[in-house]
């Protein structure tokens, strides 16, 4: 309650006059519980744990102010009139005049929520930090299916694929994906707009189920909420490319479930300069006169033209001279699969992996009408097969499971495809999102990668110099990863040498510090080096207690904290590397 | 109008006196009423009663005028005086600017939107920035799409998965340690055989009967109590002796109780009888006891009763309190002294339980910062009824790791990920709800 309406007798200050009960909020504002939920949601407002509970645990606190805040809100006047509106309806519904409650029914008051979003992300960057929860959700309700009991409309469904397809495709488009960690619960992408790191989650291609904890109305509130941002979004995201927003699809390949095929065409299309000009939307086709209509099917004709000429299509990196301001790690991305084209099997997840191949570069086709390019075609250099053997087999490319593509695409680099090939197990899949140095434990294969990215970049590197030709070449860069196997030796070997250093450098520290007690001996012995490490460290450790006394006090006990949770994450490691040790005891014997 | 009376015609002068002379009167009245005024009004033409004013109404104009132009002093000096140069200053300066950006963007971008987009939307995040608002934001630290621990990957390392199903074999058996190590819940039924009636009534008597005798014994210690401080001497030995035969009275009585009972009972009278003595003791001590406290007893027993005689105190006595008082005073602060001497010995030793108690109060909060900074990793601040439960962590068995993404056994239950997320960042309200089908 602000200040000038507390009636006599209610306290002045103090945890009592800043924070109202739910019930309170409820009666302060006069609506009841469901719209006062709905407002909360819309308008971003939440509960909050205030230090002296007055009214008691077990009761949801809001402040003062983000009531106050609720109360000069205009929907909430908006959502009052829609309620007597709806009294209306129903009353004419009771007296049964049908035709009263039609003709209401048809001009139902609407509200929007564009005012919101504005309000809650001042600039775009705040809307696109917020993003995550919002693409999540969309993209679940784009897969769920629709269920009168839990009031959720076709209508909504279909508008949710809708947009996470505009999203996808301008992702792929713009070579904005960072990251792609397959987990049980789904696939995580990560992607880079503008500096900010989006991260969302899809979930598998499996029937998604109801479960009777989730409150579905809550749900479905905030992808009400969610829908119009992303809208807002994408259209800001559409017209960064030059791209008309609402886009319009060809309506045969949106039949056929194409649809991110059919959006990375239109963009492809009007990015090359047709979206300019205006057009006019196929449904105002009708009344708009013949001039219009004829440079409307001219440019249906154009979309038409490129799915002649296979393999034109989904190559996306055609203008390059257009994208100037893009940073490195975007042109790496962009050039990951370069002049690689791959065909999906029937069983492997289509969408998904359209988004990633599209997203680095590469062209892909798959099973179906409306695809690219068909299954024979003699260019194609990866088939991504995720069964126990393929049936006929075309020597001309190489047969890898799916897992292939998510791991060269974590790791920045072709890798060599033979542990990948058809029928066999695959490497565990790593995440990405894990920092393995700060973590303290590097599973194998990490290391493995590691070498790799090493060679590739030694391998890679002078390319730019040699000249595009060798670039163009799949095969070459293909198995760049394989034919740096010496080279991978090599370094495994320069790496042996550079520890050898470092123990000796360890020990000349030892004996500078001991005031050159006794004469070191030189490095000979793996034992002796290890053991001299240690001491090494502890007197290093002496060392660095010195700033510590002058620490502020604040610094001191934030360091404190840093050390503890530093051991604690060693202690982890500890743990893990003696439960691996014992695993590989176990295995052979068993 | 009635009849003129009748009067003689007879004569000249009769004549002359009986004709009417009014009109005439009338007549030279109006006219020299005329004259008097300035000539006849309807007689006169139209232009000499009016005429157009043509003079200058001066003071009336300079009048408006000089009200119209008054400036205040300070008016005059803000007004801007066009021979001098406004300084600069920054802030009315931006707000003009701003308008004007708006105003002119406003024209081209409503002509942007009606020949570019056939669409309802427009561009939420224009180029001019809104000025942005203040608005609170959720503290959770919690990040909205958590990623999973790589040994919830899909063909996930030996390690991270063993890592994995450790920690969710641990989240089940908590859940099963919880309800077996748990107290006991109150059983609904107890097994026994059913009282008769007769047993009941007993009880019940029982039960009533010991309160009340309870409050009696109070109640009657209380009283005995009360006048003992009365008069100490007199009456000492007969209030006793009652309050004693009262209790001894009731220990008959309470003997027909259960042998539960008993017990409690003698030992609730044990401790009359202590509180009894107790009180013997001190009357005892005040008898023999110091002057000073004697007098003080005679001094509020005097005030008390006015009828009592009081001890005189002489002035020799007088003297000697005073004397008495000072010496006190003298010695507790020479008390004082000695201890703010031994302290100061012994200073190293307190800075140093100083220096001991702060660290240790420092290692405390170091603690409960970091417990609370890690509590809030893992669970939202309570903000209702119900704690917030974690749902159950989504890891592949053993026997389910095939490595192939068609075999995987995927969640299916994403809409309940989304919604504990929702719960977990503080958003949402944890509730028990459980829907029914």
């Amino acid at each position: 309650m602000p200040k000038h309406y507390r009636p006599t007798g209610k306290k002045k200050e103090g945890n009592a006059a800043r924070y109202m009960t739910r019930s309170q909020a409820l009666k302060h504002l006069q609506v009841n519980l469901n719209l006062f939920r709905r407002l909360c949601i819309v308008k971003g407002i939440f509960p909050r744990e205030p230090k002296k509970k007055i009214k008691g645990n077990h009761h949801t606190y809001y402040h003062v102010k983000d009531i106050a805040f609720l109360m000069h809100e205009p929907l909430l006047e908006k959502f009052r009139e829609i309620k007597t509106y709806q009294k209306k309806v129903k009353k004419a519904k009771a007296k049964k005049n049908e035709e009263l409650a039609r003709l209401l029914l048809t001009r139902q008051p609407t509200y929007k929520l564009d005012r919101l979003i504005r309000e809650r992300y001042p600039t775009f960057i705040d809307a696109l930090r917020d993003l995550d929860d919002c693409l999540t959700m969309v993209h679940l309700f784009a897969v769920l299916p629709a269920s009168d009991r839990e009031n959720l409309e076709v209508k909504r469904v279909h508008n949710c694929r809708r947009l996470t397809h505009e999203w996808q495709a301008y992702i792929s488009r713009s070579h904005a994906l960072r990251k792609v960690f397959v987990s049980v619960k789904g696939i995580y992408y990560q992607a880079e707009i503008e500096g900010q790191k989006i991260t969302w989650l899809t979930p598998h291609a499996i029937q998604q189920v109801f479960t009777n904890d989730v409150d579905f109305g809550v749900l479905l509130t905030f992808l009400e909420f969610y829908e119009t941002l992303l809208a807002f979004i994408n259209f800001k995201l559409y017209h960064s490319l030059n791209v008309k927003y609402p886009p319009i699809l060809d309506s045969r390949l949106e039949a056929l479930a194409a649809d991110l095929y059919a959006l990375s065409r239109y963009i492809d299309a009007s990015s090359r300069g047709m979206a300019v000009e205006p057009k006019v939307d196929a449904s105002f086709s009708s009344q708009s006169n013949d001039r219009e209509e004829s440079e409307l099917r001219l440019a249906q004709l154009q979309h038409q033209l490129p799915s002649s000429e296979p393999g034109a299509l989904m190559h996306l990196v055609a203008d390059n001279n257009k994208e100037v301001e893009e940073d490195e790690e975007t042109r790496v991305c962009k050039s990951l699969f370069k002049d690689l084209k791959f065909f999906l099997s029937r069983e492997v997840p289509r969408e998904s992996l359209q988004l990633v191949i599209t997203a680095f570069g590469g062209m892909v086709s798959w099973e179906g009408e409306g695809a690219p390019f068909k299954e024979d075609d003699e260019s194609i250099t990866h088939h991504i097969i995720d069964k126990p053997s393929a049936g006929h087999l075309y020597l001309s490319r190489v047969y890898v499971q799916p897992q292939w593509i998510y791991d060269c695409v974590n790791a920045r680099i072709i890798l060599p495809t033979e542990k990948y090939l058809v029928g066999r197990i695959p490497p565990p899949h790593l995440s990405p999102f894990v920092d393995n140095e700060a973590e303290g434990y590097v599973p194998d294969y990490a290391e493995t990668i590691k070498r790799l990215q090493a060679a590739a970049r030694n391998e890679v590197l002078p390319l730019p110099g040699v000249g595009k030709e060798d670039l163009e070449d799949p095969q070459n860069l293909l198995y760049a990863g394989v034919m740096s196997r010496a080279e991978e030796a090599e370094a495994a070997k320069n790496k042996k040498k550079m520890a050898a250093q470092e123990k000796q450098y360890h020990e000349e520290l030892k004996m500078e510090i001991n005031g050159s007690k006794d004469v070191v001996a030189p490095v000979v012995a793996e034992g002796e080096g290890e053991e001299s490490v240690p001491d090494a460290m502890q007197i290093a450790q002496e060392d660095a207690d010195m700033p510590k006394v002058l620490m502020s006090r604040k610094k001191r006990k934030l360091y404190d904290a840093m050390k503890i949770s530093q051991s604690r994450k060693r202690s982890g490691v500890e743990i893990i590397e003696q439960r691996k040790k014992r695993l590989n005891d176990t295995q052979p014997s068993s | 109008m009635g009849k003129r009376s009748k009067t003689s015609r007879k004569g000249k002068k009769a004549w002359r006196a009986n004709i009417s002379s009014e009109d005439i009167e009338d007549f030279f009245e109006k006219t020299t009423r005329d004259a008097l005024s300035g000539g006849n009004l309807s007689a006169a033409p139209s232009e000499d009663l009016f005429h157009v004013d043509k003079s200058h109404d001066l003071p009336v104009k300079r009048k408006i005028e000089k009200h119209k132009e008054r400036v205040l002093r300070v008016d005059s000096i803000l007004k801007k005086n066009p021979f001098v140069q406004l300084v600069p200053s920054s802030k009315p300066k931006l707000k003009k600017s701003k308008k004007t950006i708006v105003i002119e963007d406003k024209a081209p971008k409503q002509v942007q939107k009606s020949v570019g987009d056939d669409s309802v939307m427009a561009d939420l995040w224009g180029e001019h920035e809104s000025n942005p608002r203040k608005i609170f934001k959720n503290p959770s630290i919690i990040p909205a799409v958590e990623i999973e621990h790589p040994g919830c990957s899909y063909n996930p390392t030996t390690e991270s998965h063993q890592d994995m199903l450790a920690e969710a074999v641990a989240q089940e058996m908590q859940k099963v340690y919880k309800t077996e190590l748990g107290p006991a819940p109150v059983p609904l039924t107890i097994e026994g055989d059913t009282l008769s009636e007769d047993e009941r009534y007993f009880l019940d008597v029982d039960n009533f009967s010991e309160g009340e005798d309870n409050e009696n014994v109070e109640s009657e210690v209380s009283e005995a109590g009360i006048k003992l401080k009365e008069n100490p001497f007199v009456q000492l030995k007969p209030s006793s002796n009652t309050n004693l035969k009262k209790i001894e009275d009731k220990t008959p009585r309470q003997a027909q109780k259960s042998v539960g009972d008993d017990s409690v009972m003698v030992d609730l009278l044990g401790d009359d009888i202590k509180e009894d003595l107790k009180y013997f003791l001190e009357v005892g001590n005040v008898g023999e006891g110091e002057d000073n406290k004697d007098v003080k007893i005679e001094v509020s027993e005097a005030g008390n009763n006015v009828s009592r005689k009081t001890k005189r105190v002489t002035r020799v006595e007088l003297n000697k309190r005073c004397r008495q008082k000072a010496l006190r005073k003298k010695e507790t602060k020479e008390k004082a002294k000695e201890k703010i001497l031994n302290e100061i010995d012994s200073l190293p030793n307190i800075l140093e339980e100083i220096a001991k108690e702060d660290e240790d109060k420092q290692n405390k909060h170091l603690r409960r910062v970091i417990a609370k900074q890690e509590v809030l990793k893992i669970r939202p601040p309570r903000l209702g009824k119900y704690k917030f439960e974690a749902p159950p962590v989504q890891v592949l068995l053993t026997e389910e790791m095939t490595g192939s993404l068609r075999k995987l056994k995927a969640c299916c239950t994403l809409a309940r990920d989304r919604f504990k997320s929702l719960e977990k960042r503080g958003i949402l309200v944890p509730s028990k709800q459980i829907r029914r089908f």
